[in-house]
């Protein structure tokens, strides 16, 4: 397999804007018929998009801000392993009459928690939606956190934790968050550590619970659904939640910048990661960062950074460059791997790429191709149900308006080239950037790491 | 739409009407006798076969204004030449290199991608054992190009002698990346080689480095012009597209190509073996011990039934929380923390059916063996229950419906399955083939194939991960 694992979805999420006041549509026809799914009484809302064409329903929901970044510094962890209990048994039903009823009507249902927010996903057959809706809303109003399987969850993590000590990259990523959020919440393991999980009582994931509130909410729906039932059916599942106090977010700036750390570790080819700051969402030349960052080595074959360093000298599989956002932090990566000899070559070629990008225009051709592919993507996401949930939701994780996707080739077409060339001055900075290296390089200054932090 | 409360209500009560298109799929001593029901096929796929051979198959979906164009070539890494292996894997990433074509058109290395992006598509290729694949997704009205430059490809390779050697690194990288660095993938890469003795699955598809690093032109080429031809390809396409538009463009396209005289598959086989095989390997940078069992069972192409029963197995024994394994070693016994039973029938010769295991703790591993083995021995002792067949047949043919919620996942599915021998009838009416399978016949393939006590005439190959200092004493599997 050519590798290519940049996901398209996140190019579509680069790409967006804040509010935009002024947004006029003229009359034509719309990318997604989204229509916004109201419920007075609970005042929640959903987007929902229909399509009858296959009996599935997918529903994506986020409650904002109640992520990972919110365990105690002692119980990393507390997030996922909610998410990971939270469908192990609810109301009436244990962990195992709840997971085989899921299985047995084919239901998928599953909570997840990143830094910042605390997801699910719901998927069902239309033939079983009543059994679906109702079974979320238990595990949303009534989860039960039994002693057994927040046991068996918490064993699961700690074992996912030691497997992924094998894993260089995973080693790198650790290293890499705790010395560029240094400070924040950020920097610690959202997936708990060896002792921290340890520490976490079927309590814990209690009180955590009773931070979901619905006045966090963000839904997307998609499939064989109707607005008239939608609304009946969020009233049925969300209202009983609570309201909670929602915590303001200010941005965090990166530490350690320019720094050079390095794991060693006895294997044949090095894992490089490197970050630098990235561009915040609600910045003016977000579009023009994005289209620079696509050229740079967001799009795989044809960047840049792809160019010179694998089809040119064959220095590695695979190189990309991409923006990271969190509600507090903003991040342009690069990562890659090359046979330890190369490391110190490969990465005065990437510096190469960012003099390049801050002293020289992109072409016409550059720039055409990337916002060609920016915009004629976005239908290839819209492929399946639960793809289509997921964008709903996202779009409104980053308070866009619900006509952000028939805006969204017009911004992009009116980036040009000088503000790509003027956002690459202000924002590329290689001297800030924070270097990790796992492996056995040659010929690198850096700071030796010598316990991953977060782990034990 | 599916009916499941009355198909599993039909399933135990009524009788079977014998499938004509694979016999093997019904059991003559099925007691569980059932009635023909008219399940919907998964993908409604219209076919059509050009004058050189090209078999093509549409799978229209008119969702989305979008079309996925996979090509597959029925070779793969098992048909290397010996002494070359990774060749069919090498060959697919210079198919990025640069061709032409007389009336298909010239393309310069890494062009093909580019055009891909600029229509805002994907594009993309794998190599397996068996075959070797190319894709592009892009909005329908540009079909007609993906077409053309792909079937230029077909026959019209050209590569330069530098762009041969540089990307012999990207591929030494890329194994390192996948296998080298990795504990787990070099302990997977041993237990095949020692479970397919003297057949070419014992080789891994991106090639052993020492000879990845020596495949030169003229064998790549040699290889490329043997089996790169309509007739030893399957082309698929699913997406808002008419089937007969699509055969139309393919009679332009890919119908001025010539078939070519490709060479019968031969694939040797392996002697039957006694002994039991424990490789264990002590790693460094391993933290948490793995336990791995690979056995050696049919494929689909070579006994359709068997295949189908174990696809059913697969889902009592191995899905999710519910299932026996995760149930009774994870969840009872506590003597893993996390289990996998799998099995994928596409293949052209013997499917891997594989059982994985984390073990609780490093010391409890043999108790963790005899533990799997115990289920196993239940299972061929005592079966396993009605509701087990029928609840997971319902979910088996849910998962059906789901596939059709994609667009390139039909394509997939289609390819891997009919370019591994599978006919399109066989995958249409999967859902039906699945509901026929009898207690019995899952009985009778896990007596055959993974009875601890009187293993097949493979017996499986047991691996263990583990970390750099601790020993483990243990001789070999039971």
């Amino acid at each position: 397999m050519r590798d290519k694992n940049y996901i398209k979805f996140l190019l579509i999420i680069f790409c967006l804007l804040p509010f935009s006041t002024f947004a006029k549509e003229l009359q034509k026809p719309k990318f997604l018929d989204i229509q916004v799914v109201k419920d007075e009484k609970s005042n929640i809302t959903a987007w929902l998009v229909e399509d009858h064409s296959i009996p599935v329903i997918a529903m994506s929901f986020s409650f904002r801000g109640a992520g990972a970044k919110n365990d105690p510094i002692d119980k990393q962890g507390l997030a996922r392993l909610t998410s990971n209990t939270m469908d192990e048994g609810a109301g009436d039903l244990t962990s195992q009459e709840f997971q085989k009823t899921l299985r047995d009507m084919s239901i998928s249902l599953s909570f997840s928690a990143s830094r910042d927010n605390f997801s699910g996903a719901l998927k069902t057959l239309s033939q079983n939606k009543e059994k679906a809706f109702e079974l979320l809303k238990l595990a949303l109003t009534k989860p039960r956190f039994d002693e057994e399987p927040v046991g068996r969850m918490r064993d699961s993590n700690k074992s996912r934790i030691k497997s992924s000590l094998s894993n260089p990259r995973w080693i790198a990523a650790r290293i890499q968050n705790d010395r560029l959020f240094e400070g924040h919440p950020y920097a610690m393991n959202s997936g708990g550590t060896l002792s921290s999980l340890d520490k976490i009582t079927s309590d814990d994931l209690r009180k955590f619970h009773k931070t979901l509130g619905k006045n966090q909410l963000v839904i997307g729906v998609a499939g064989d659904i109707n607005a008239k039932e939608l609304k009946k059916i969020i009233n049925y599942i969300f209202s009983d939640l609570p309201d909670v106090k929602i915590k303001e977010t200010k941005k965090y700036p990166l530490q350690n910048a320019g720094k050079t750390y390095i794991y060693k570790r006895d294997i044949p080819q090095s894992i490089i990661a490197m970050a630098q700051k990235g561009i915040s969402r609600d910045s003016k030349d977000y579009y023009a960062a994005t289209l620079m960052n696509f050229i740079l080595g967001e799009s795989g074959f044809g960047s840049r950074l792809m160019e010179e360093i694998r089809e040119k000298r064959g220095l590695t599989y695979g190189i990309y460059s991409y923006f990271r956002r969190y509600d507090e932090a903003d991040t342009l990566n690069v990562s890659t791997s090359t046979v330890n000899k190369n490391v110190k070559e490969m990465i005065s070629l990437i510096y190469k790429e960012w003099d390049k990008m801050k002293s020289e225009p992109v072409s016409k051709e550059e720039i055409n191709d990337a916002k060609s592919y920016i915009i004629g993507s976005l239908p290839l996401s819209l492929t399946s149900t639960d793809s289509i949930a997921g964008i709903l939701l996202s779009l409104q994780l980053e308070h866009l308006p619900v006509d952000y996707l028939d805006m969204r080739a017009e911004k992009i077409n009116s980036v040009t080239i000088d503000d790509i060339l003027s956002v690459s001055k202000r924002i590329l900075d290689k001297n800030s950037i924070t270097t990790v290296i796992v492996g056995a390089p040659k010929g690198i200054k850096a700071e030796v790491i010598t316990d991953i932090p977060n782990v034990e | 739409m599916l009916k499941r409360i009355c198909i599993i209500m039909l399933l135990c009560l009524l009788i079977l009407f014998p499938f004509t298109k694979i016999s093997s799929a019904k059991d003559s001593t099925n007691r569980n006798k059932t009635k023909h029901i008219k399940v919907p096929k998964i993908f409604n796929a219209k076919t059509h076969t050009l004058d050189n051979g090209l078999q093509i198959i549409v799978v229209e979906n008119h969702r989305s204004p979008v079309v996925t164009h996979m090509i597959w070539y029925k070779v793969g890494a098992a048909d290397e030449p010996q002494g070359q292996s990774g060749i069919a894997h090498f060959l697919e990433h210079l198919l990025f290199k640069g061709h032409e074509y007389k009336g298909l058109g010239s393309y310069e290395p890494g062009e093909f991608s580019k055009i891909v992006r600029k229509l805002g598509g994907e594009d993309n290729a794998f190599t397996s054992q068996d075959y070797t694949a190319y894709y592009q997704s892009v909005a329908k009205e540009h079909l007609e190009k993906m077409m053309t430059i792909e079937a230029a490809r077909m026959r019209g390779l050209n590569v330069a002698e530098k762009d041969i050697a540089s990307e012999n690194k990207v591929i030494q990288e890329e194994r390192r990346q996948r296998t080298d660095n990795n504990p787990g993938s070099l302990l997977l890469e041993q237990l095949k080689a020692a479970l397919f003795t003297n057949h070419p699955y014992s080789i891994p598809v991106i090639g052993w480095m020492h000879e990845v690093k020596k495949l030169n032109k003229d064998q790549i080429m040699e290889f490329y012009d043997r089996y790169y031809a309509p007739n030893n390809a399957v082309l698929v396409i699913s997406g808002d597209v008419i089937a007969q538009d699509v055969f139309d463009i393919a009679k332009r396209t890919y119908g001025i190509l010539p078939s070519a005289n490709t060479p019968k598959r031969k694939r040797t086989t392996s002697p039957p073996f006694i002994a039991d095989t424990l490789i264990t390997l002590h790693h460094e940078n391993v933290k948490e011990p793995v336990y791995k069992r690979i056995y050696r069972v049919p494929s689909y192409r070579q006994n359709a039934g068997e295949s189908l029963a174990l696809e059913v197995l697969e889902e009592i024994m191995g899905g999710g929380s519910t299932s026996r394994l995760y149930k009774s070693l994870v969840i009872d016994k506590k003597l893993a923390t996390n289990i996998g039973f799998s099995y994928q029938g596409a293949a052209w010769d013997d499917s891997i059916l594989g059982i994985s295991a984390t073990p609780s703790s490093i010391d409890k591993i043999e108790e963790l063996e005899q533990a799997i083995s115990n289920e196993l021995k239940k299972l061929i002792k005592e079966g396993i229950t009605d509701e087990e067949l029928s609840d997971s047949i319902t979910r088996m043919q849910a998962d059906a419906i789901y596939a059709r919620d994609s667009l390139s996942g039909p394509a997939m599915i289609i390819g891997y399955n009919v370019i591994t021998g599978s006919s399109l009838d066989d995958i249409e009416n999967w859902s039906e083939y699945i509901s026929h399978v009898s207690k019995d016949q899952i009985q009778a393939v896990a007596k055959k194939y993974l009875n601890p006590d009187m293993p097949y005439n493979h017996p499986p190959v047991t691996g263990l991960l583990l970390p750099k200092k601790l020993k483990t004493t243990k001789k070999g599997a039971e």
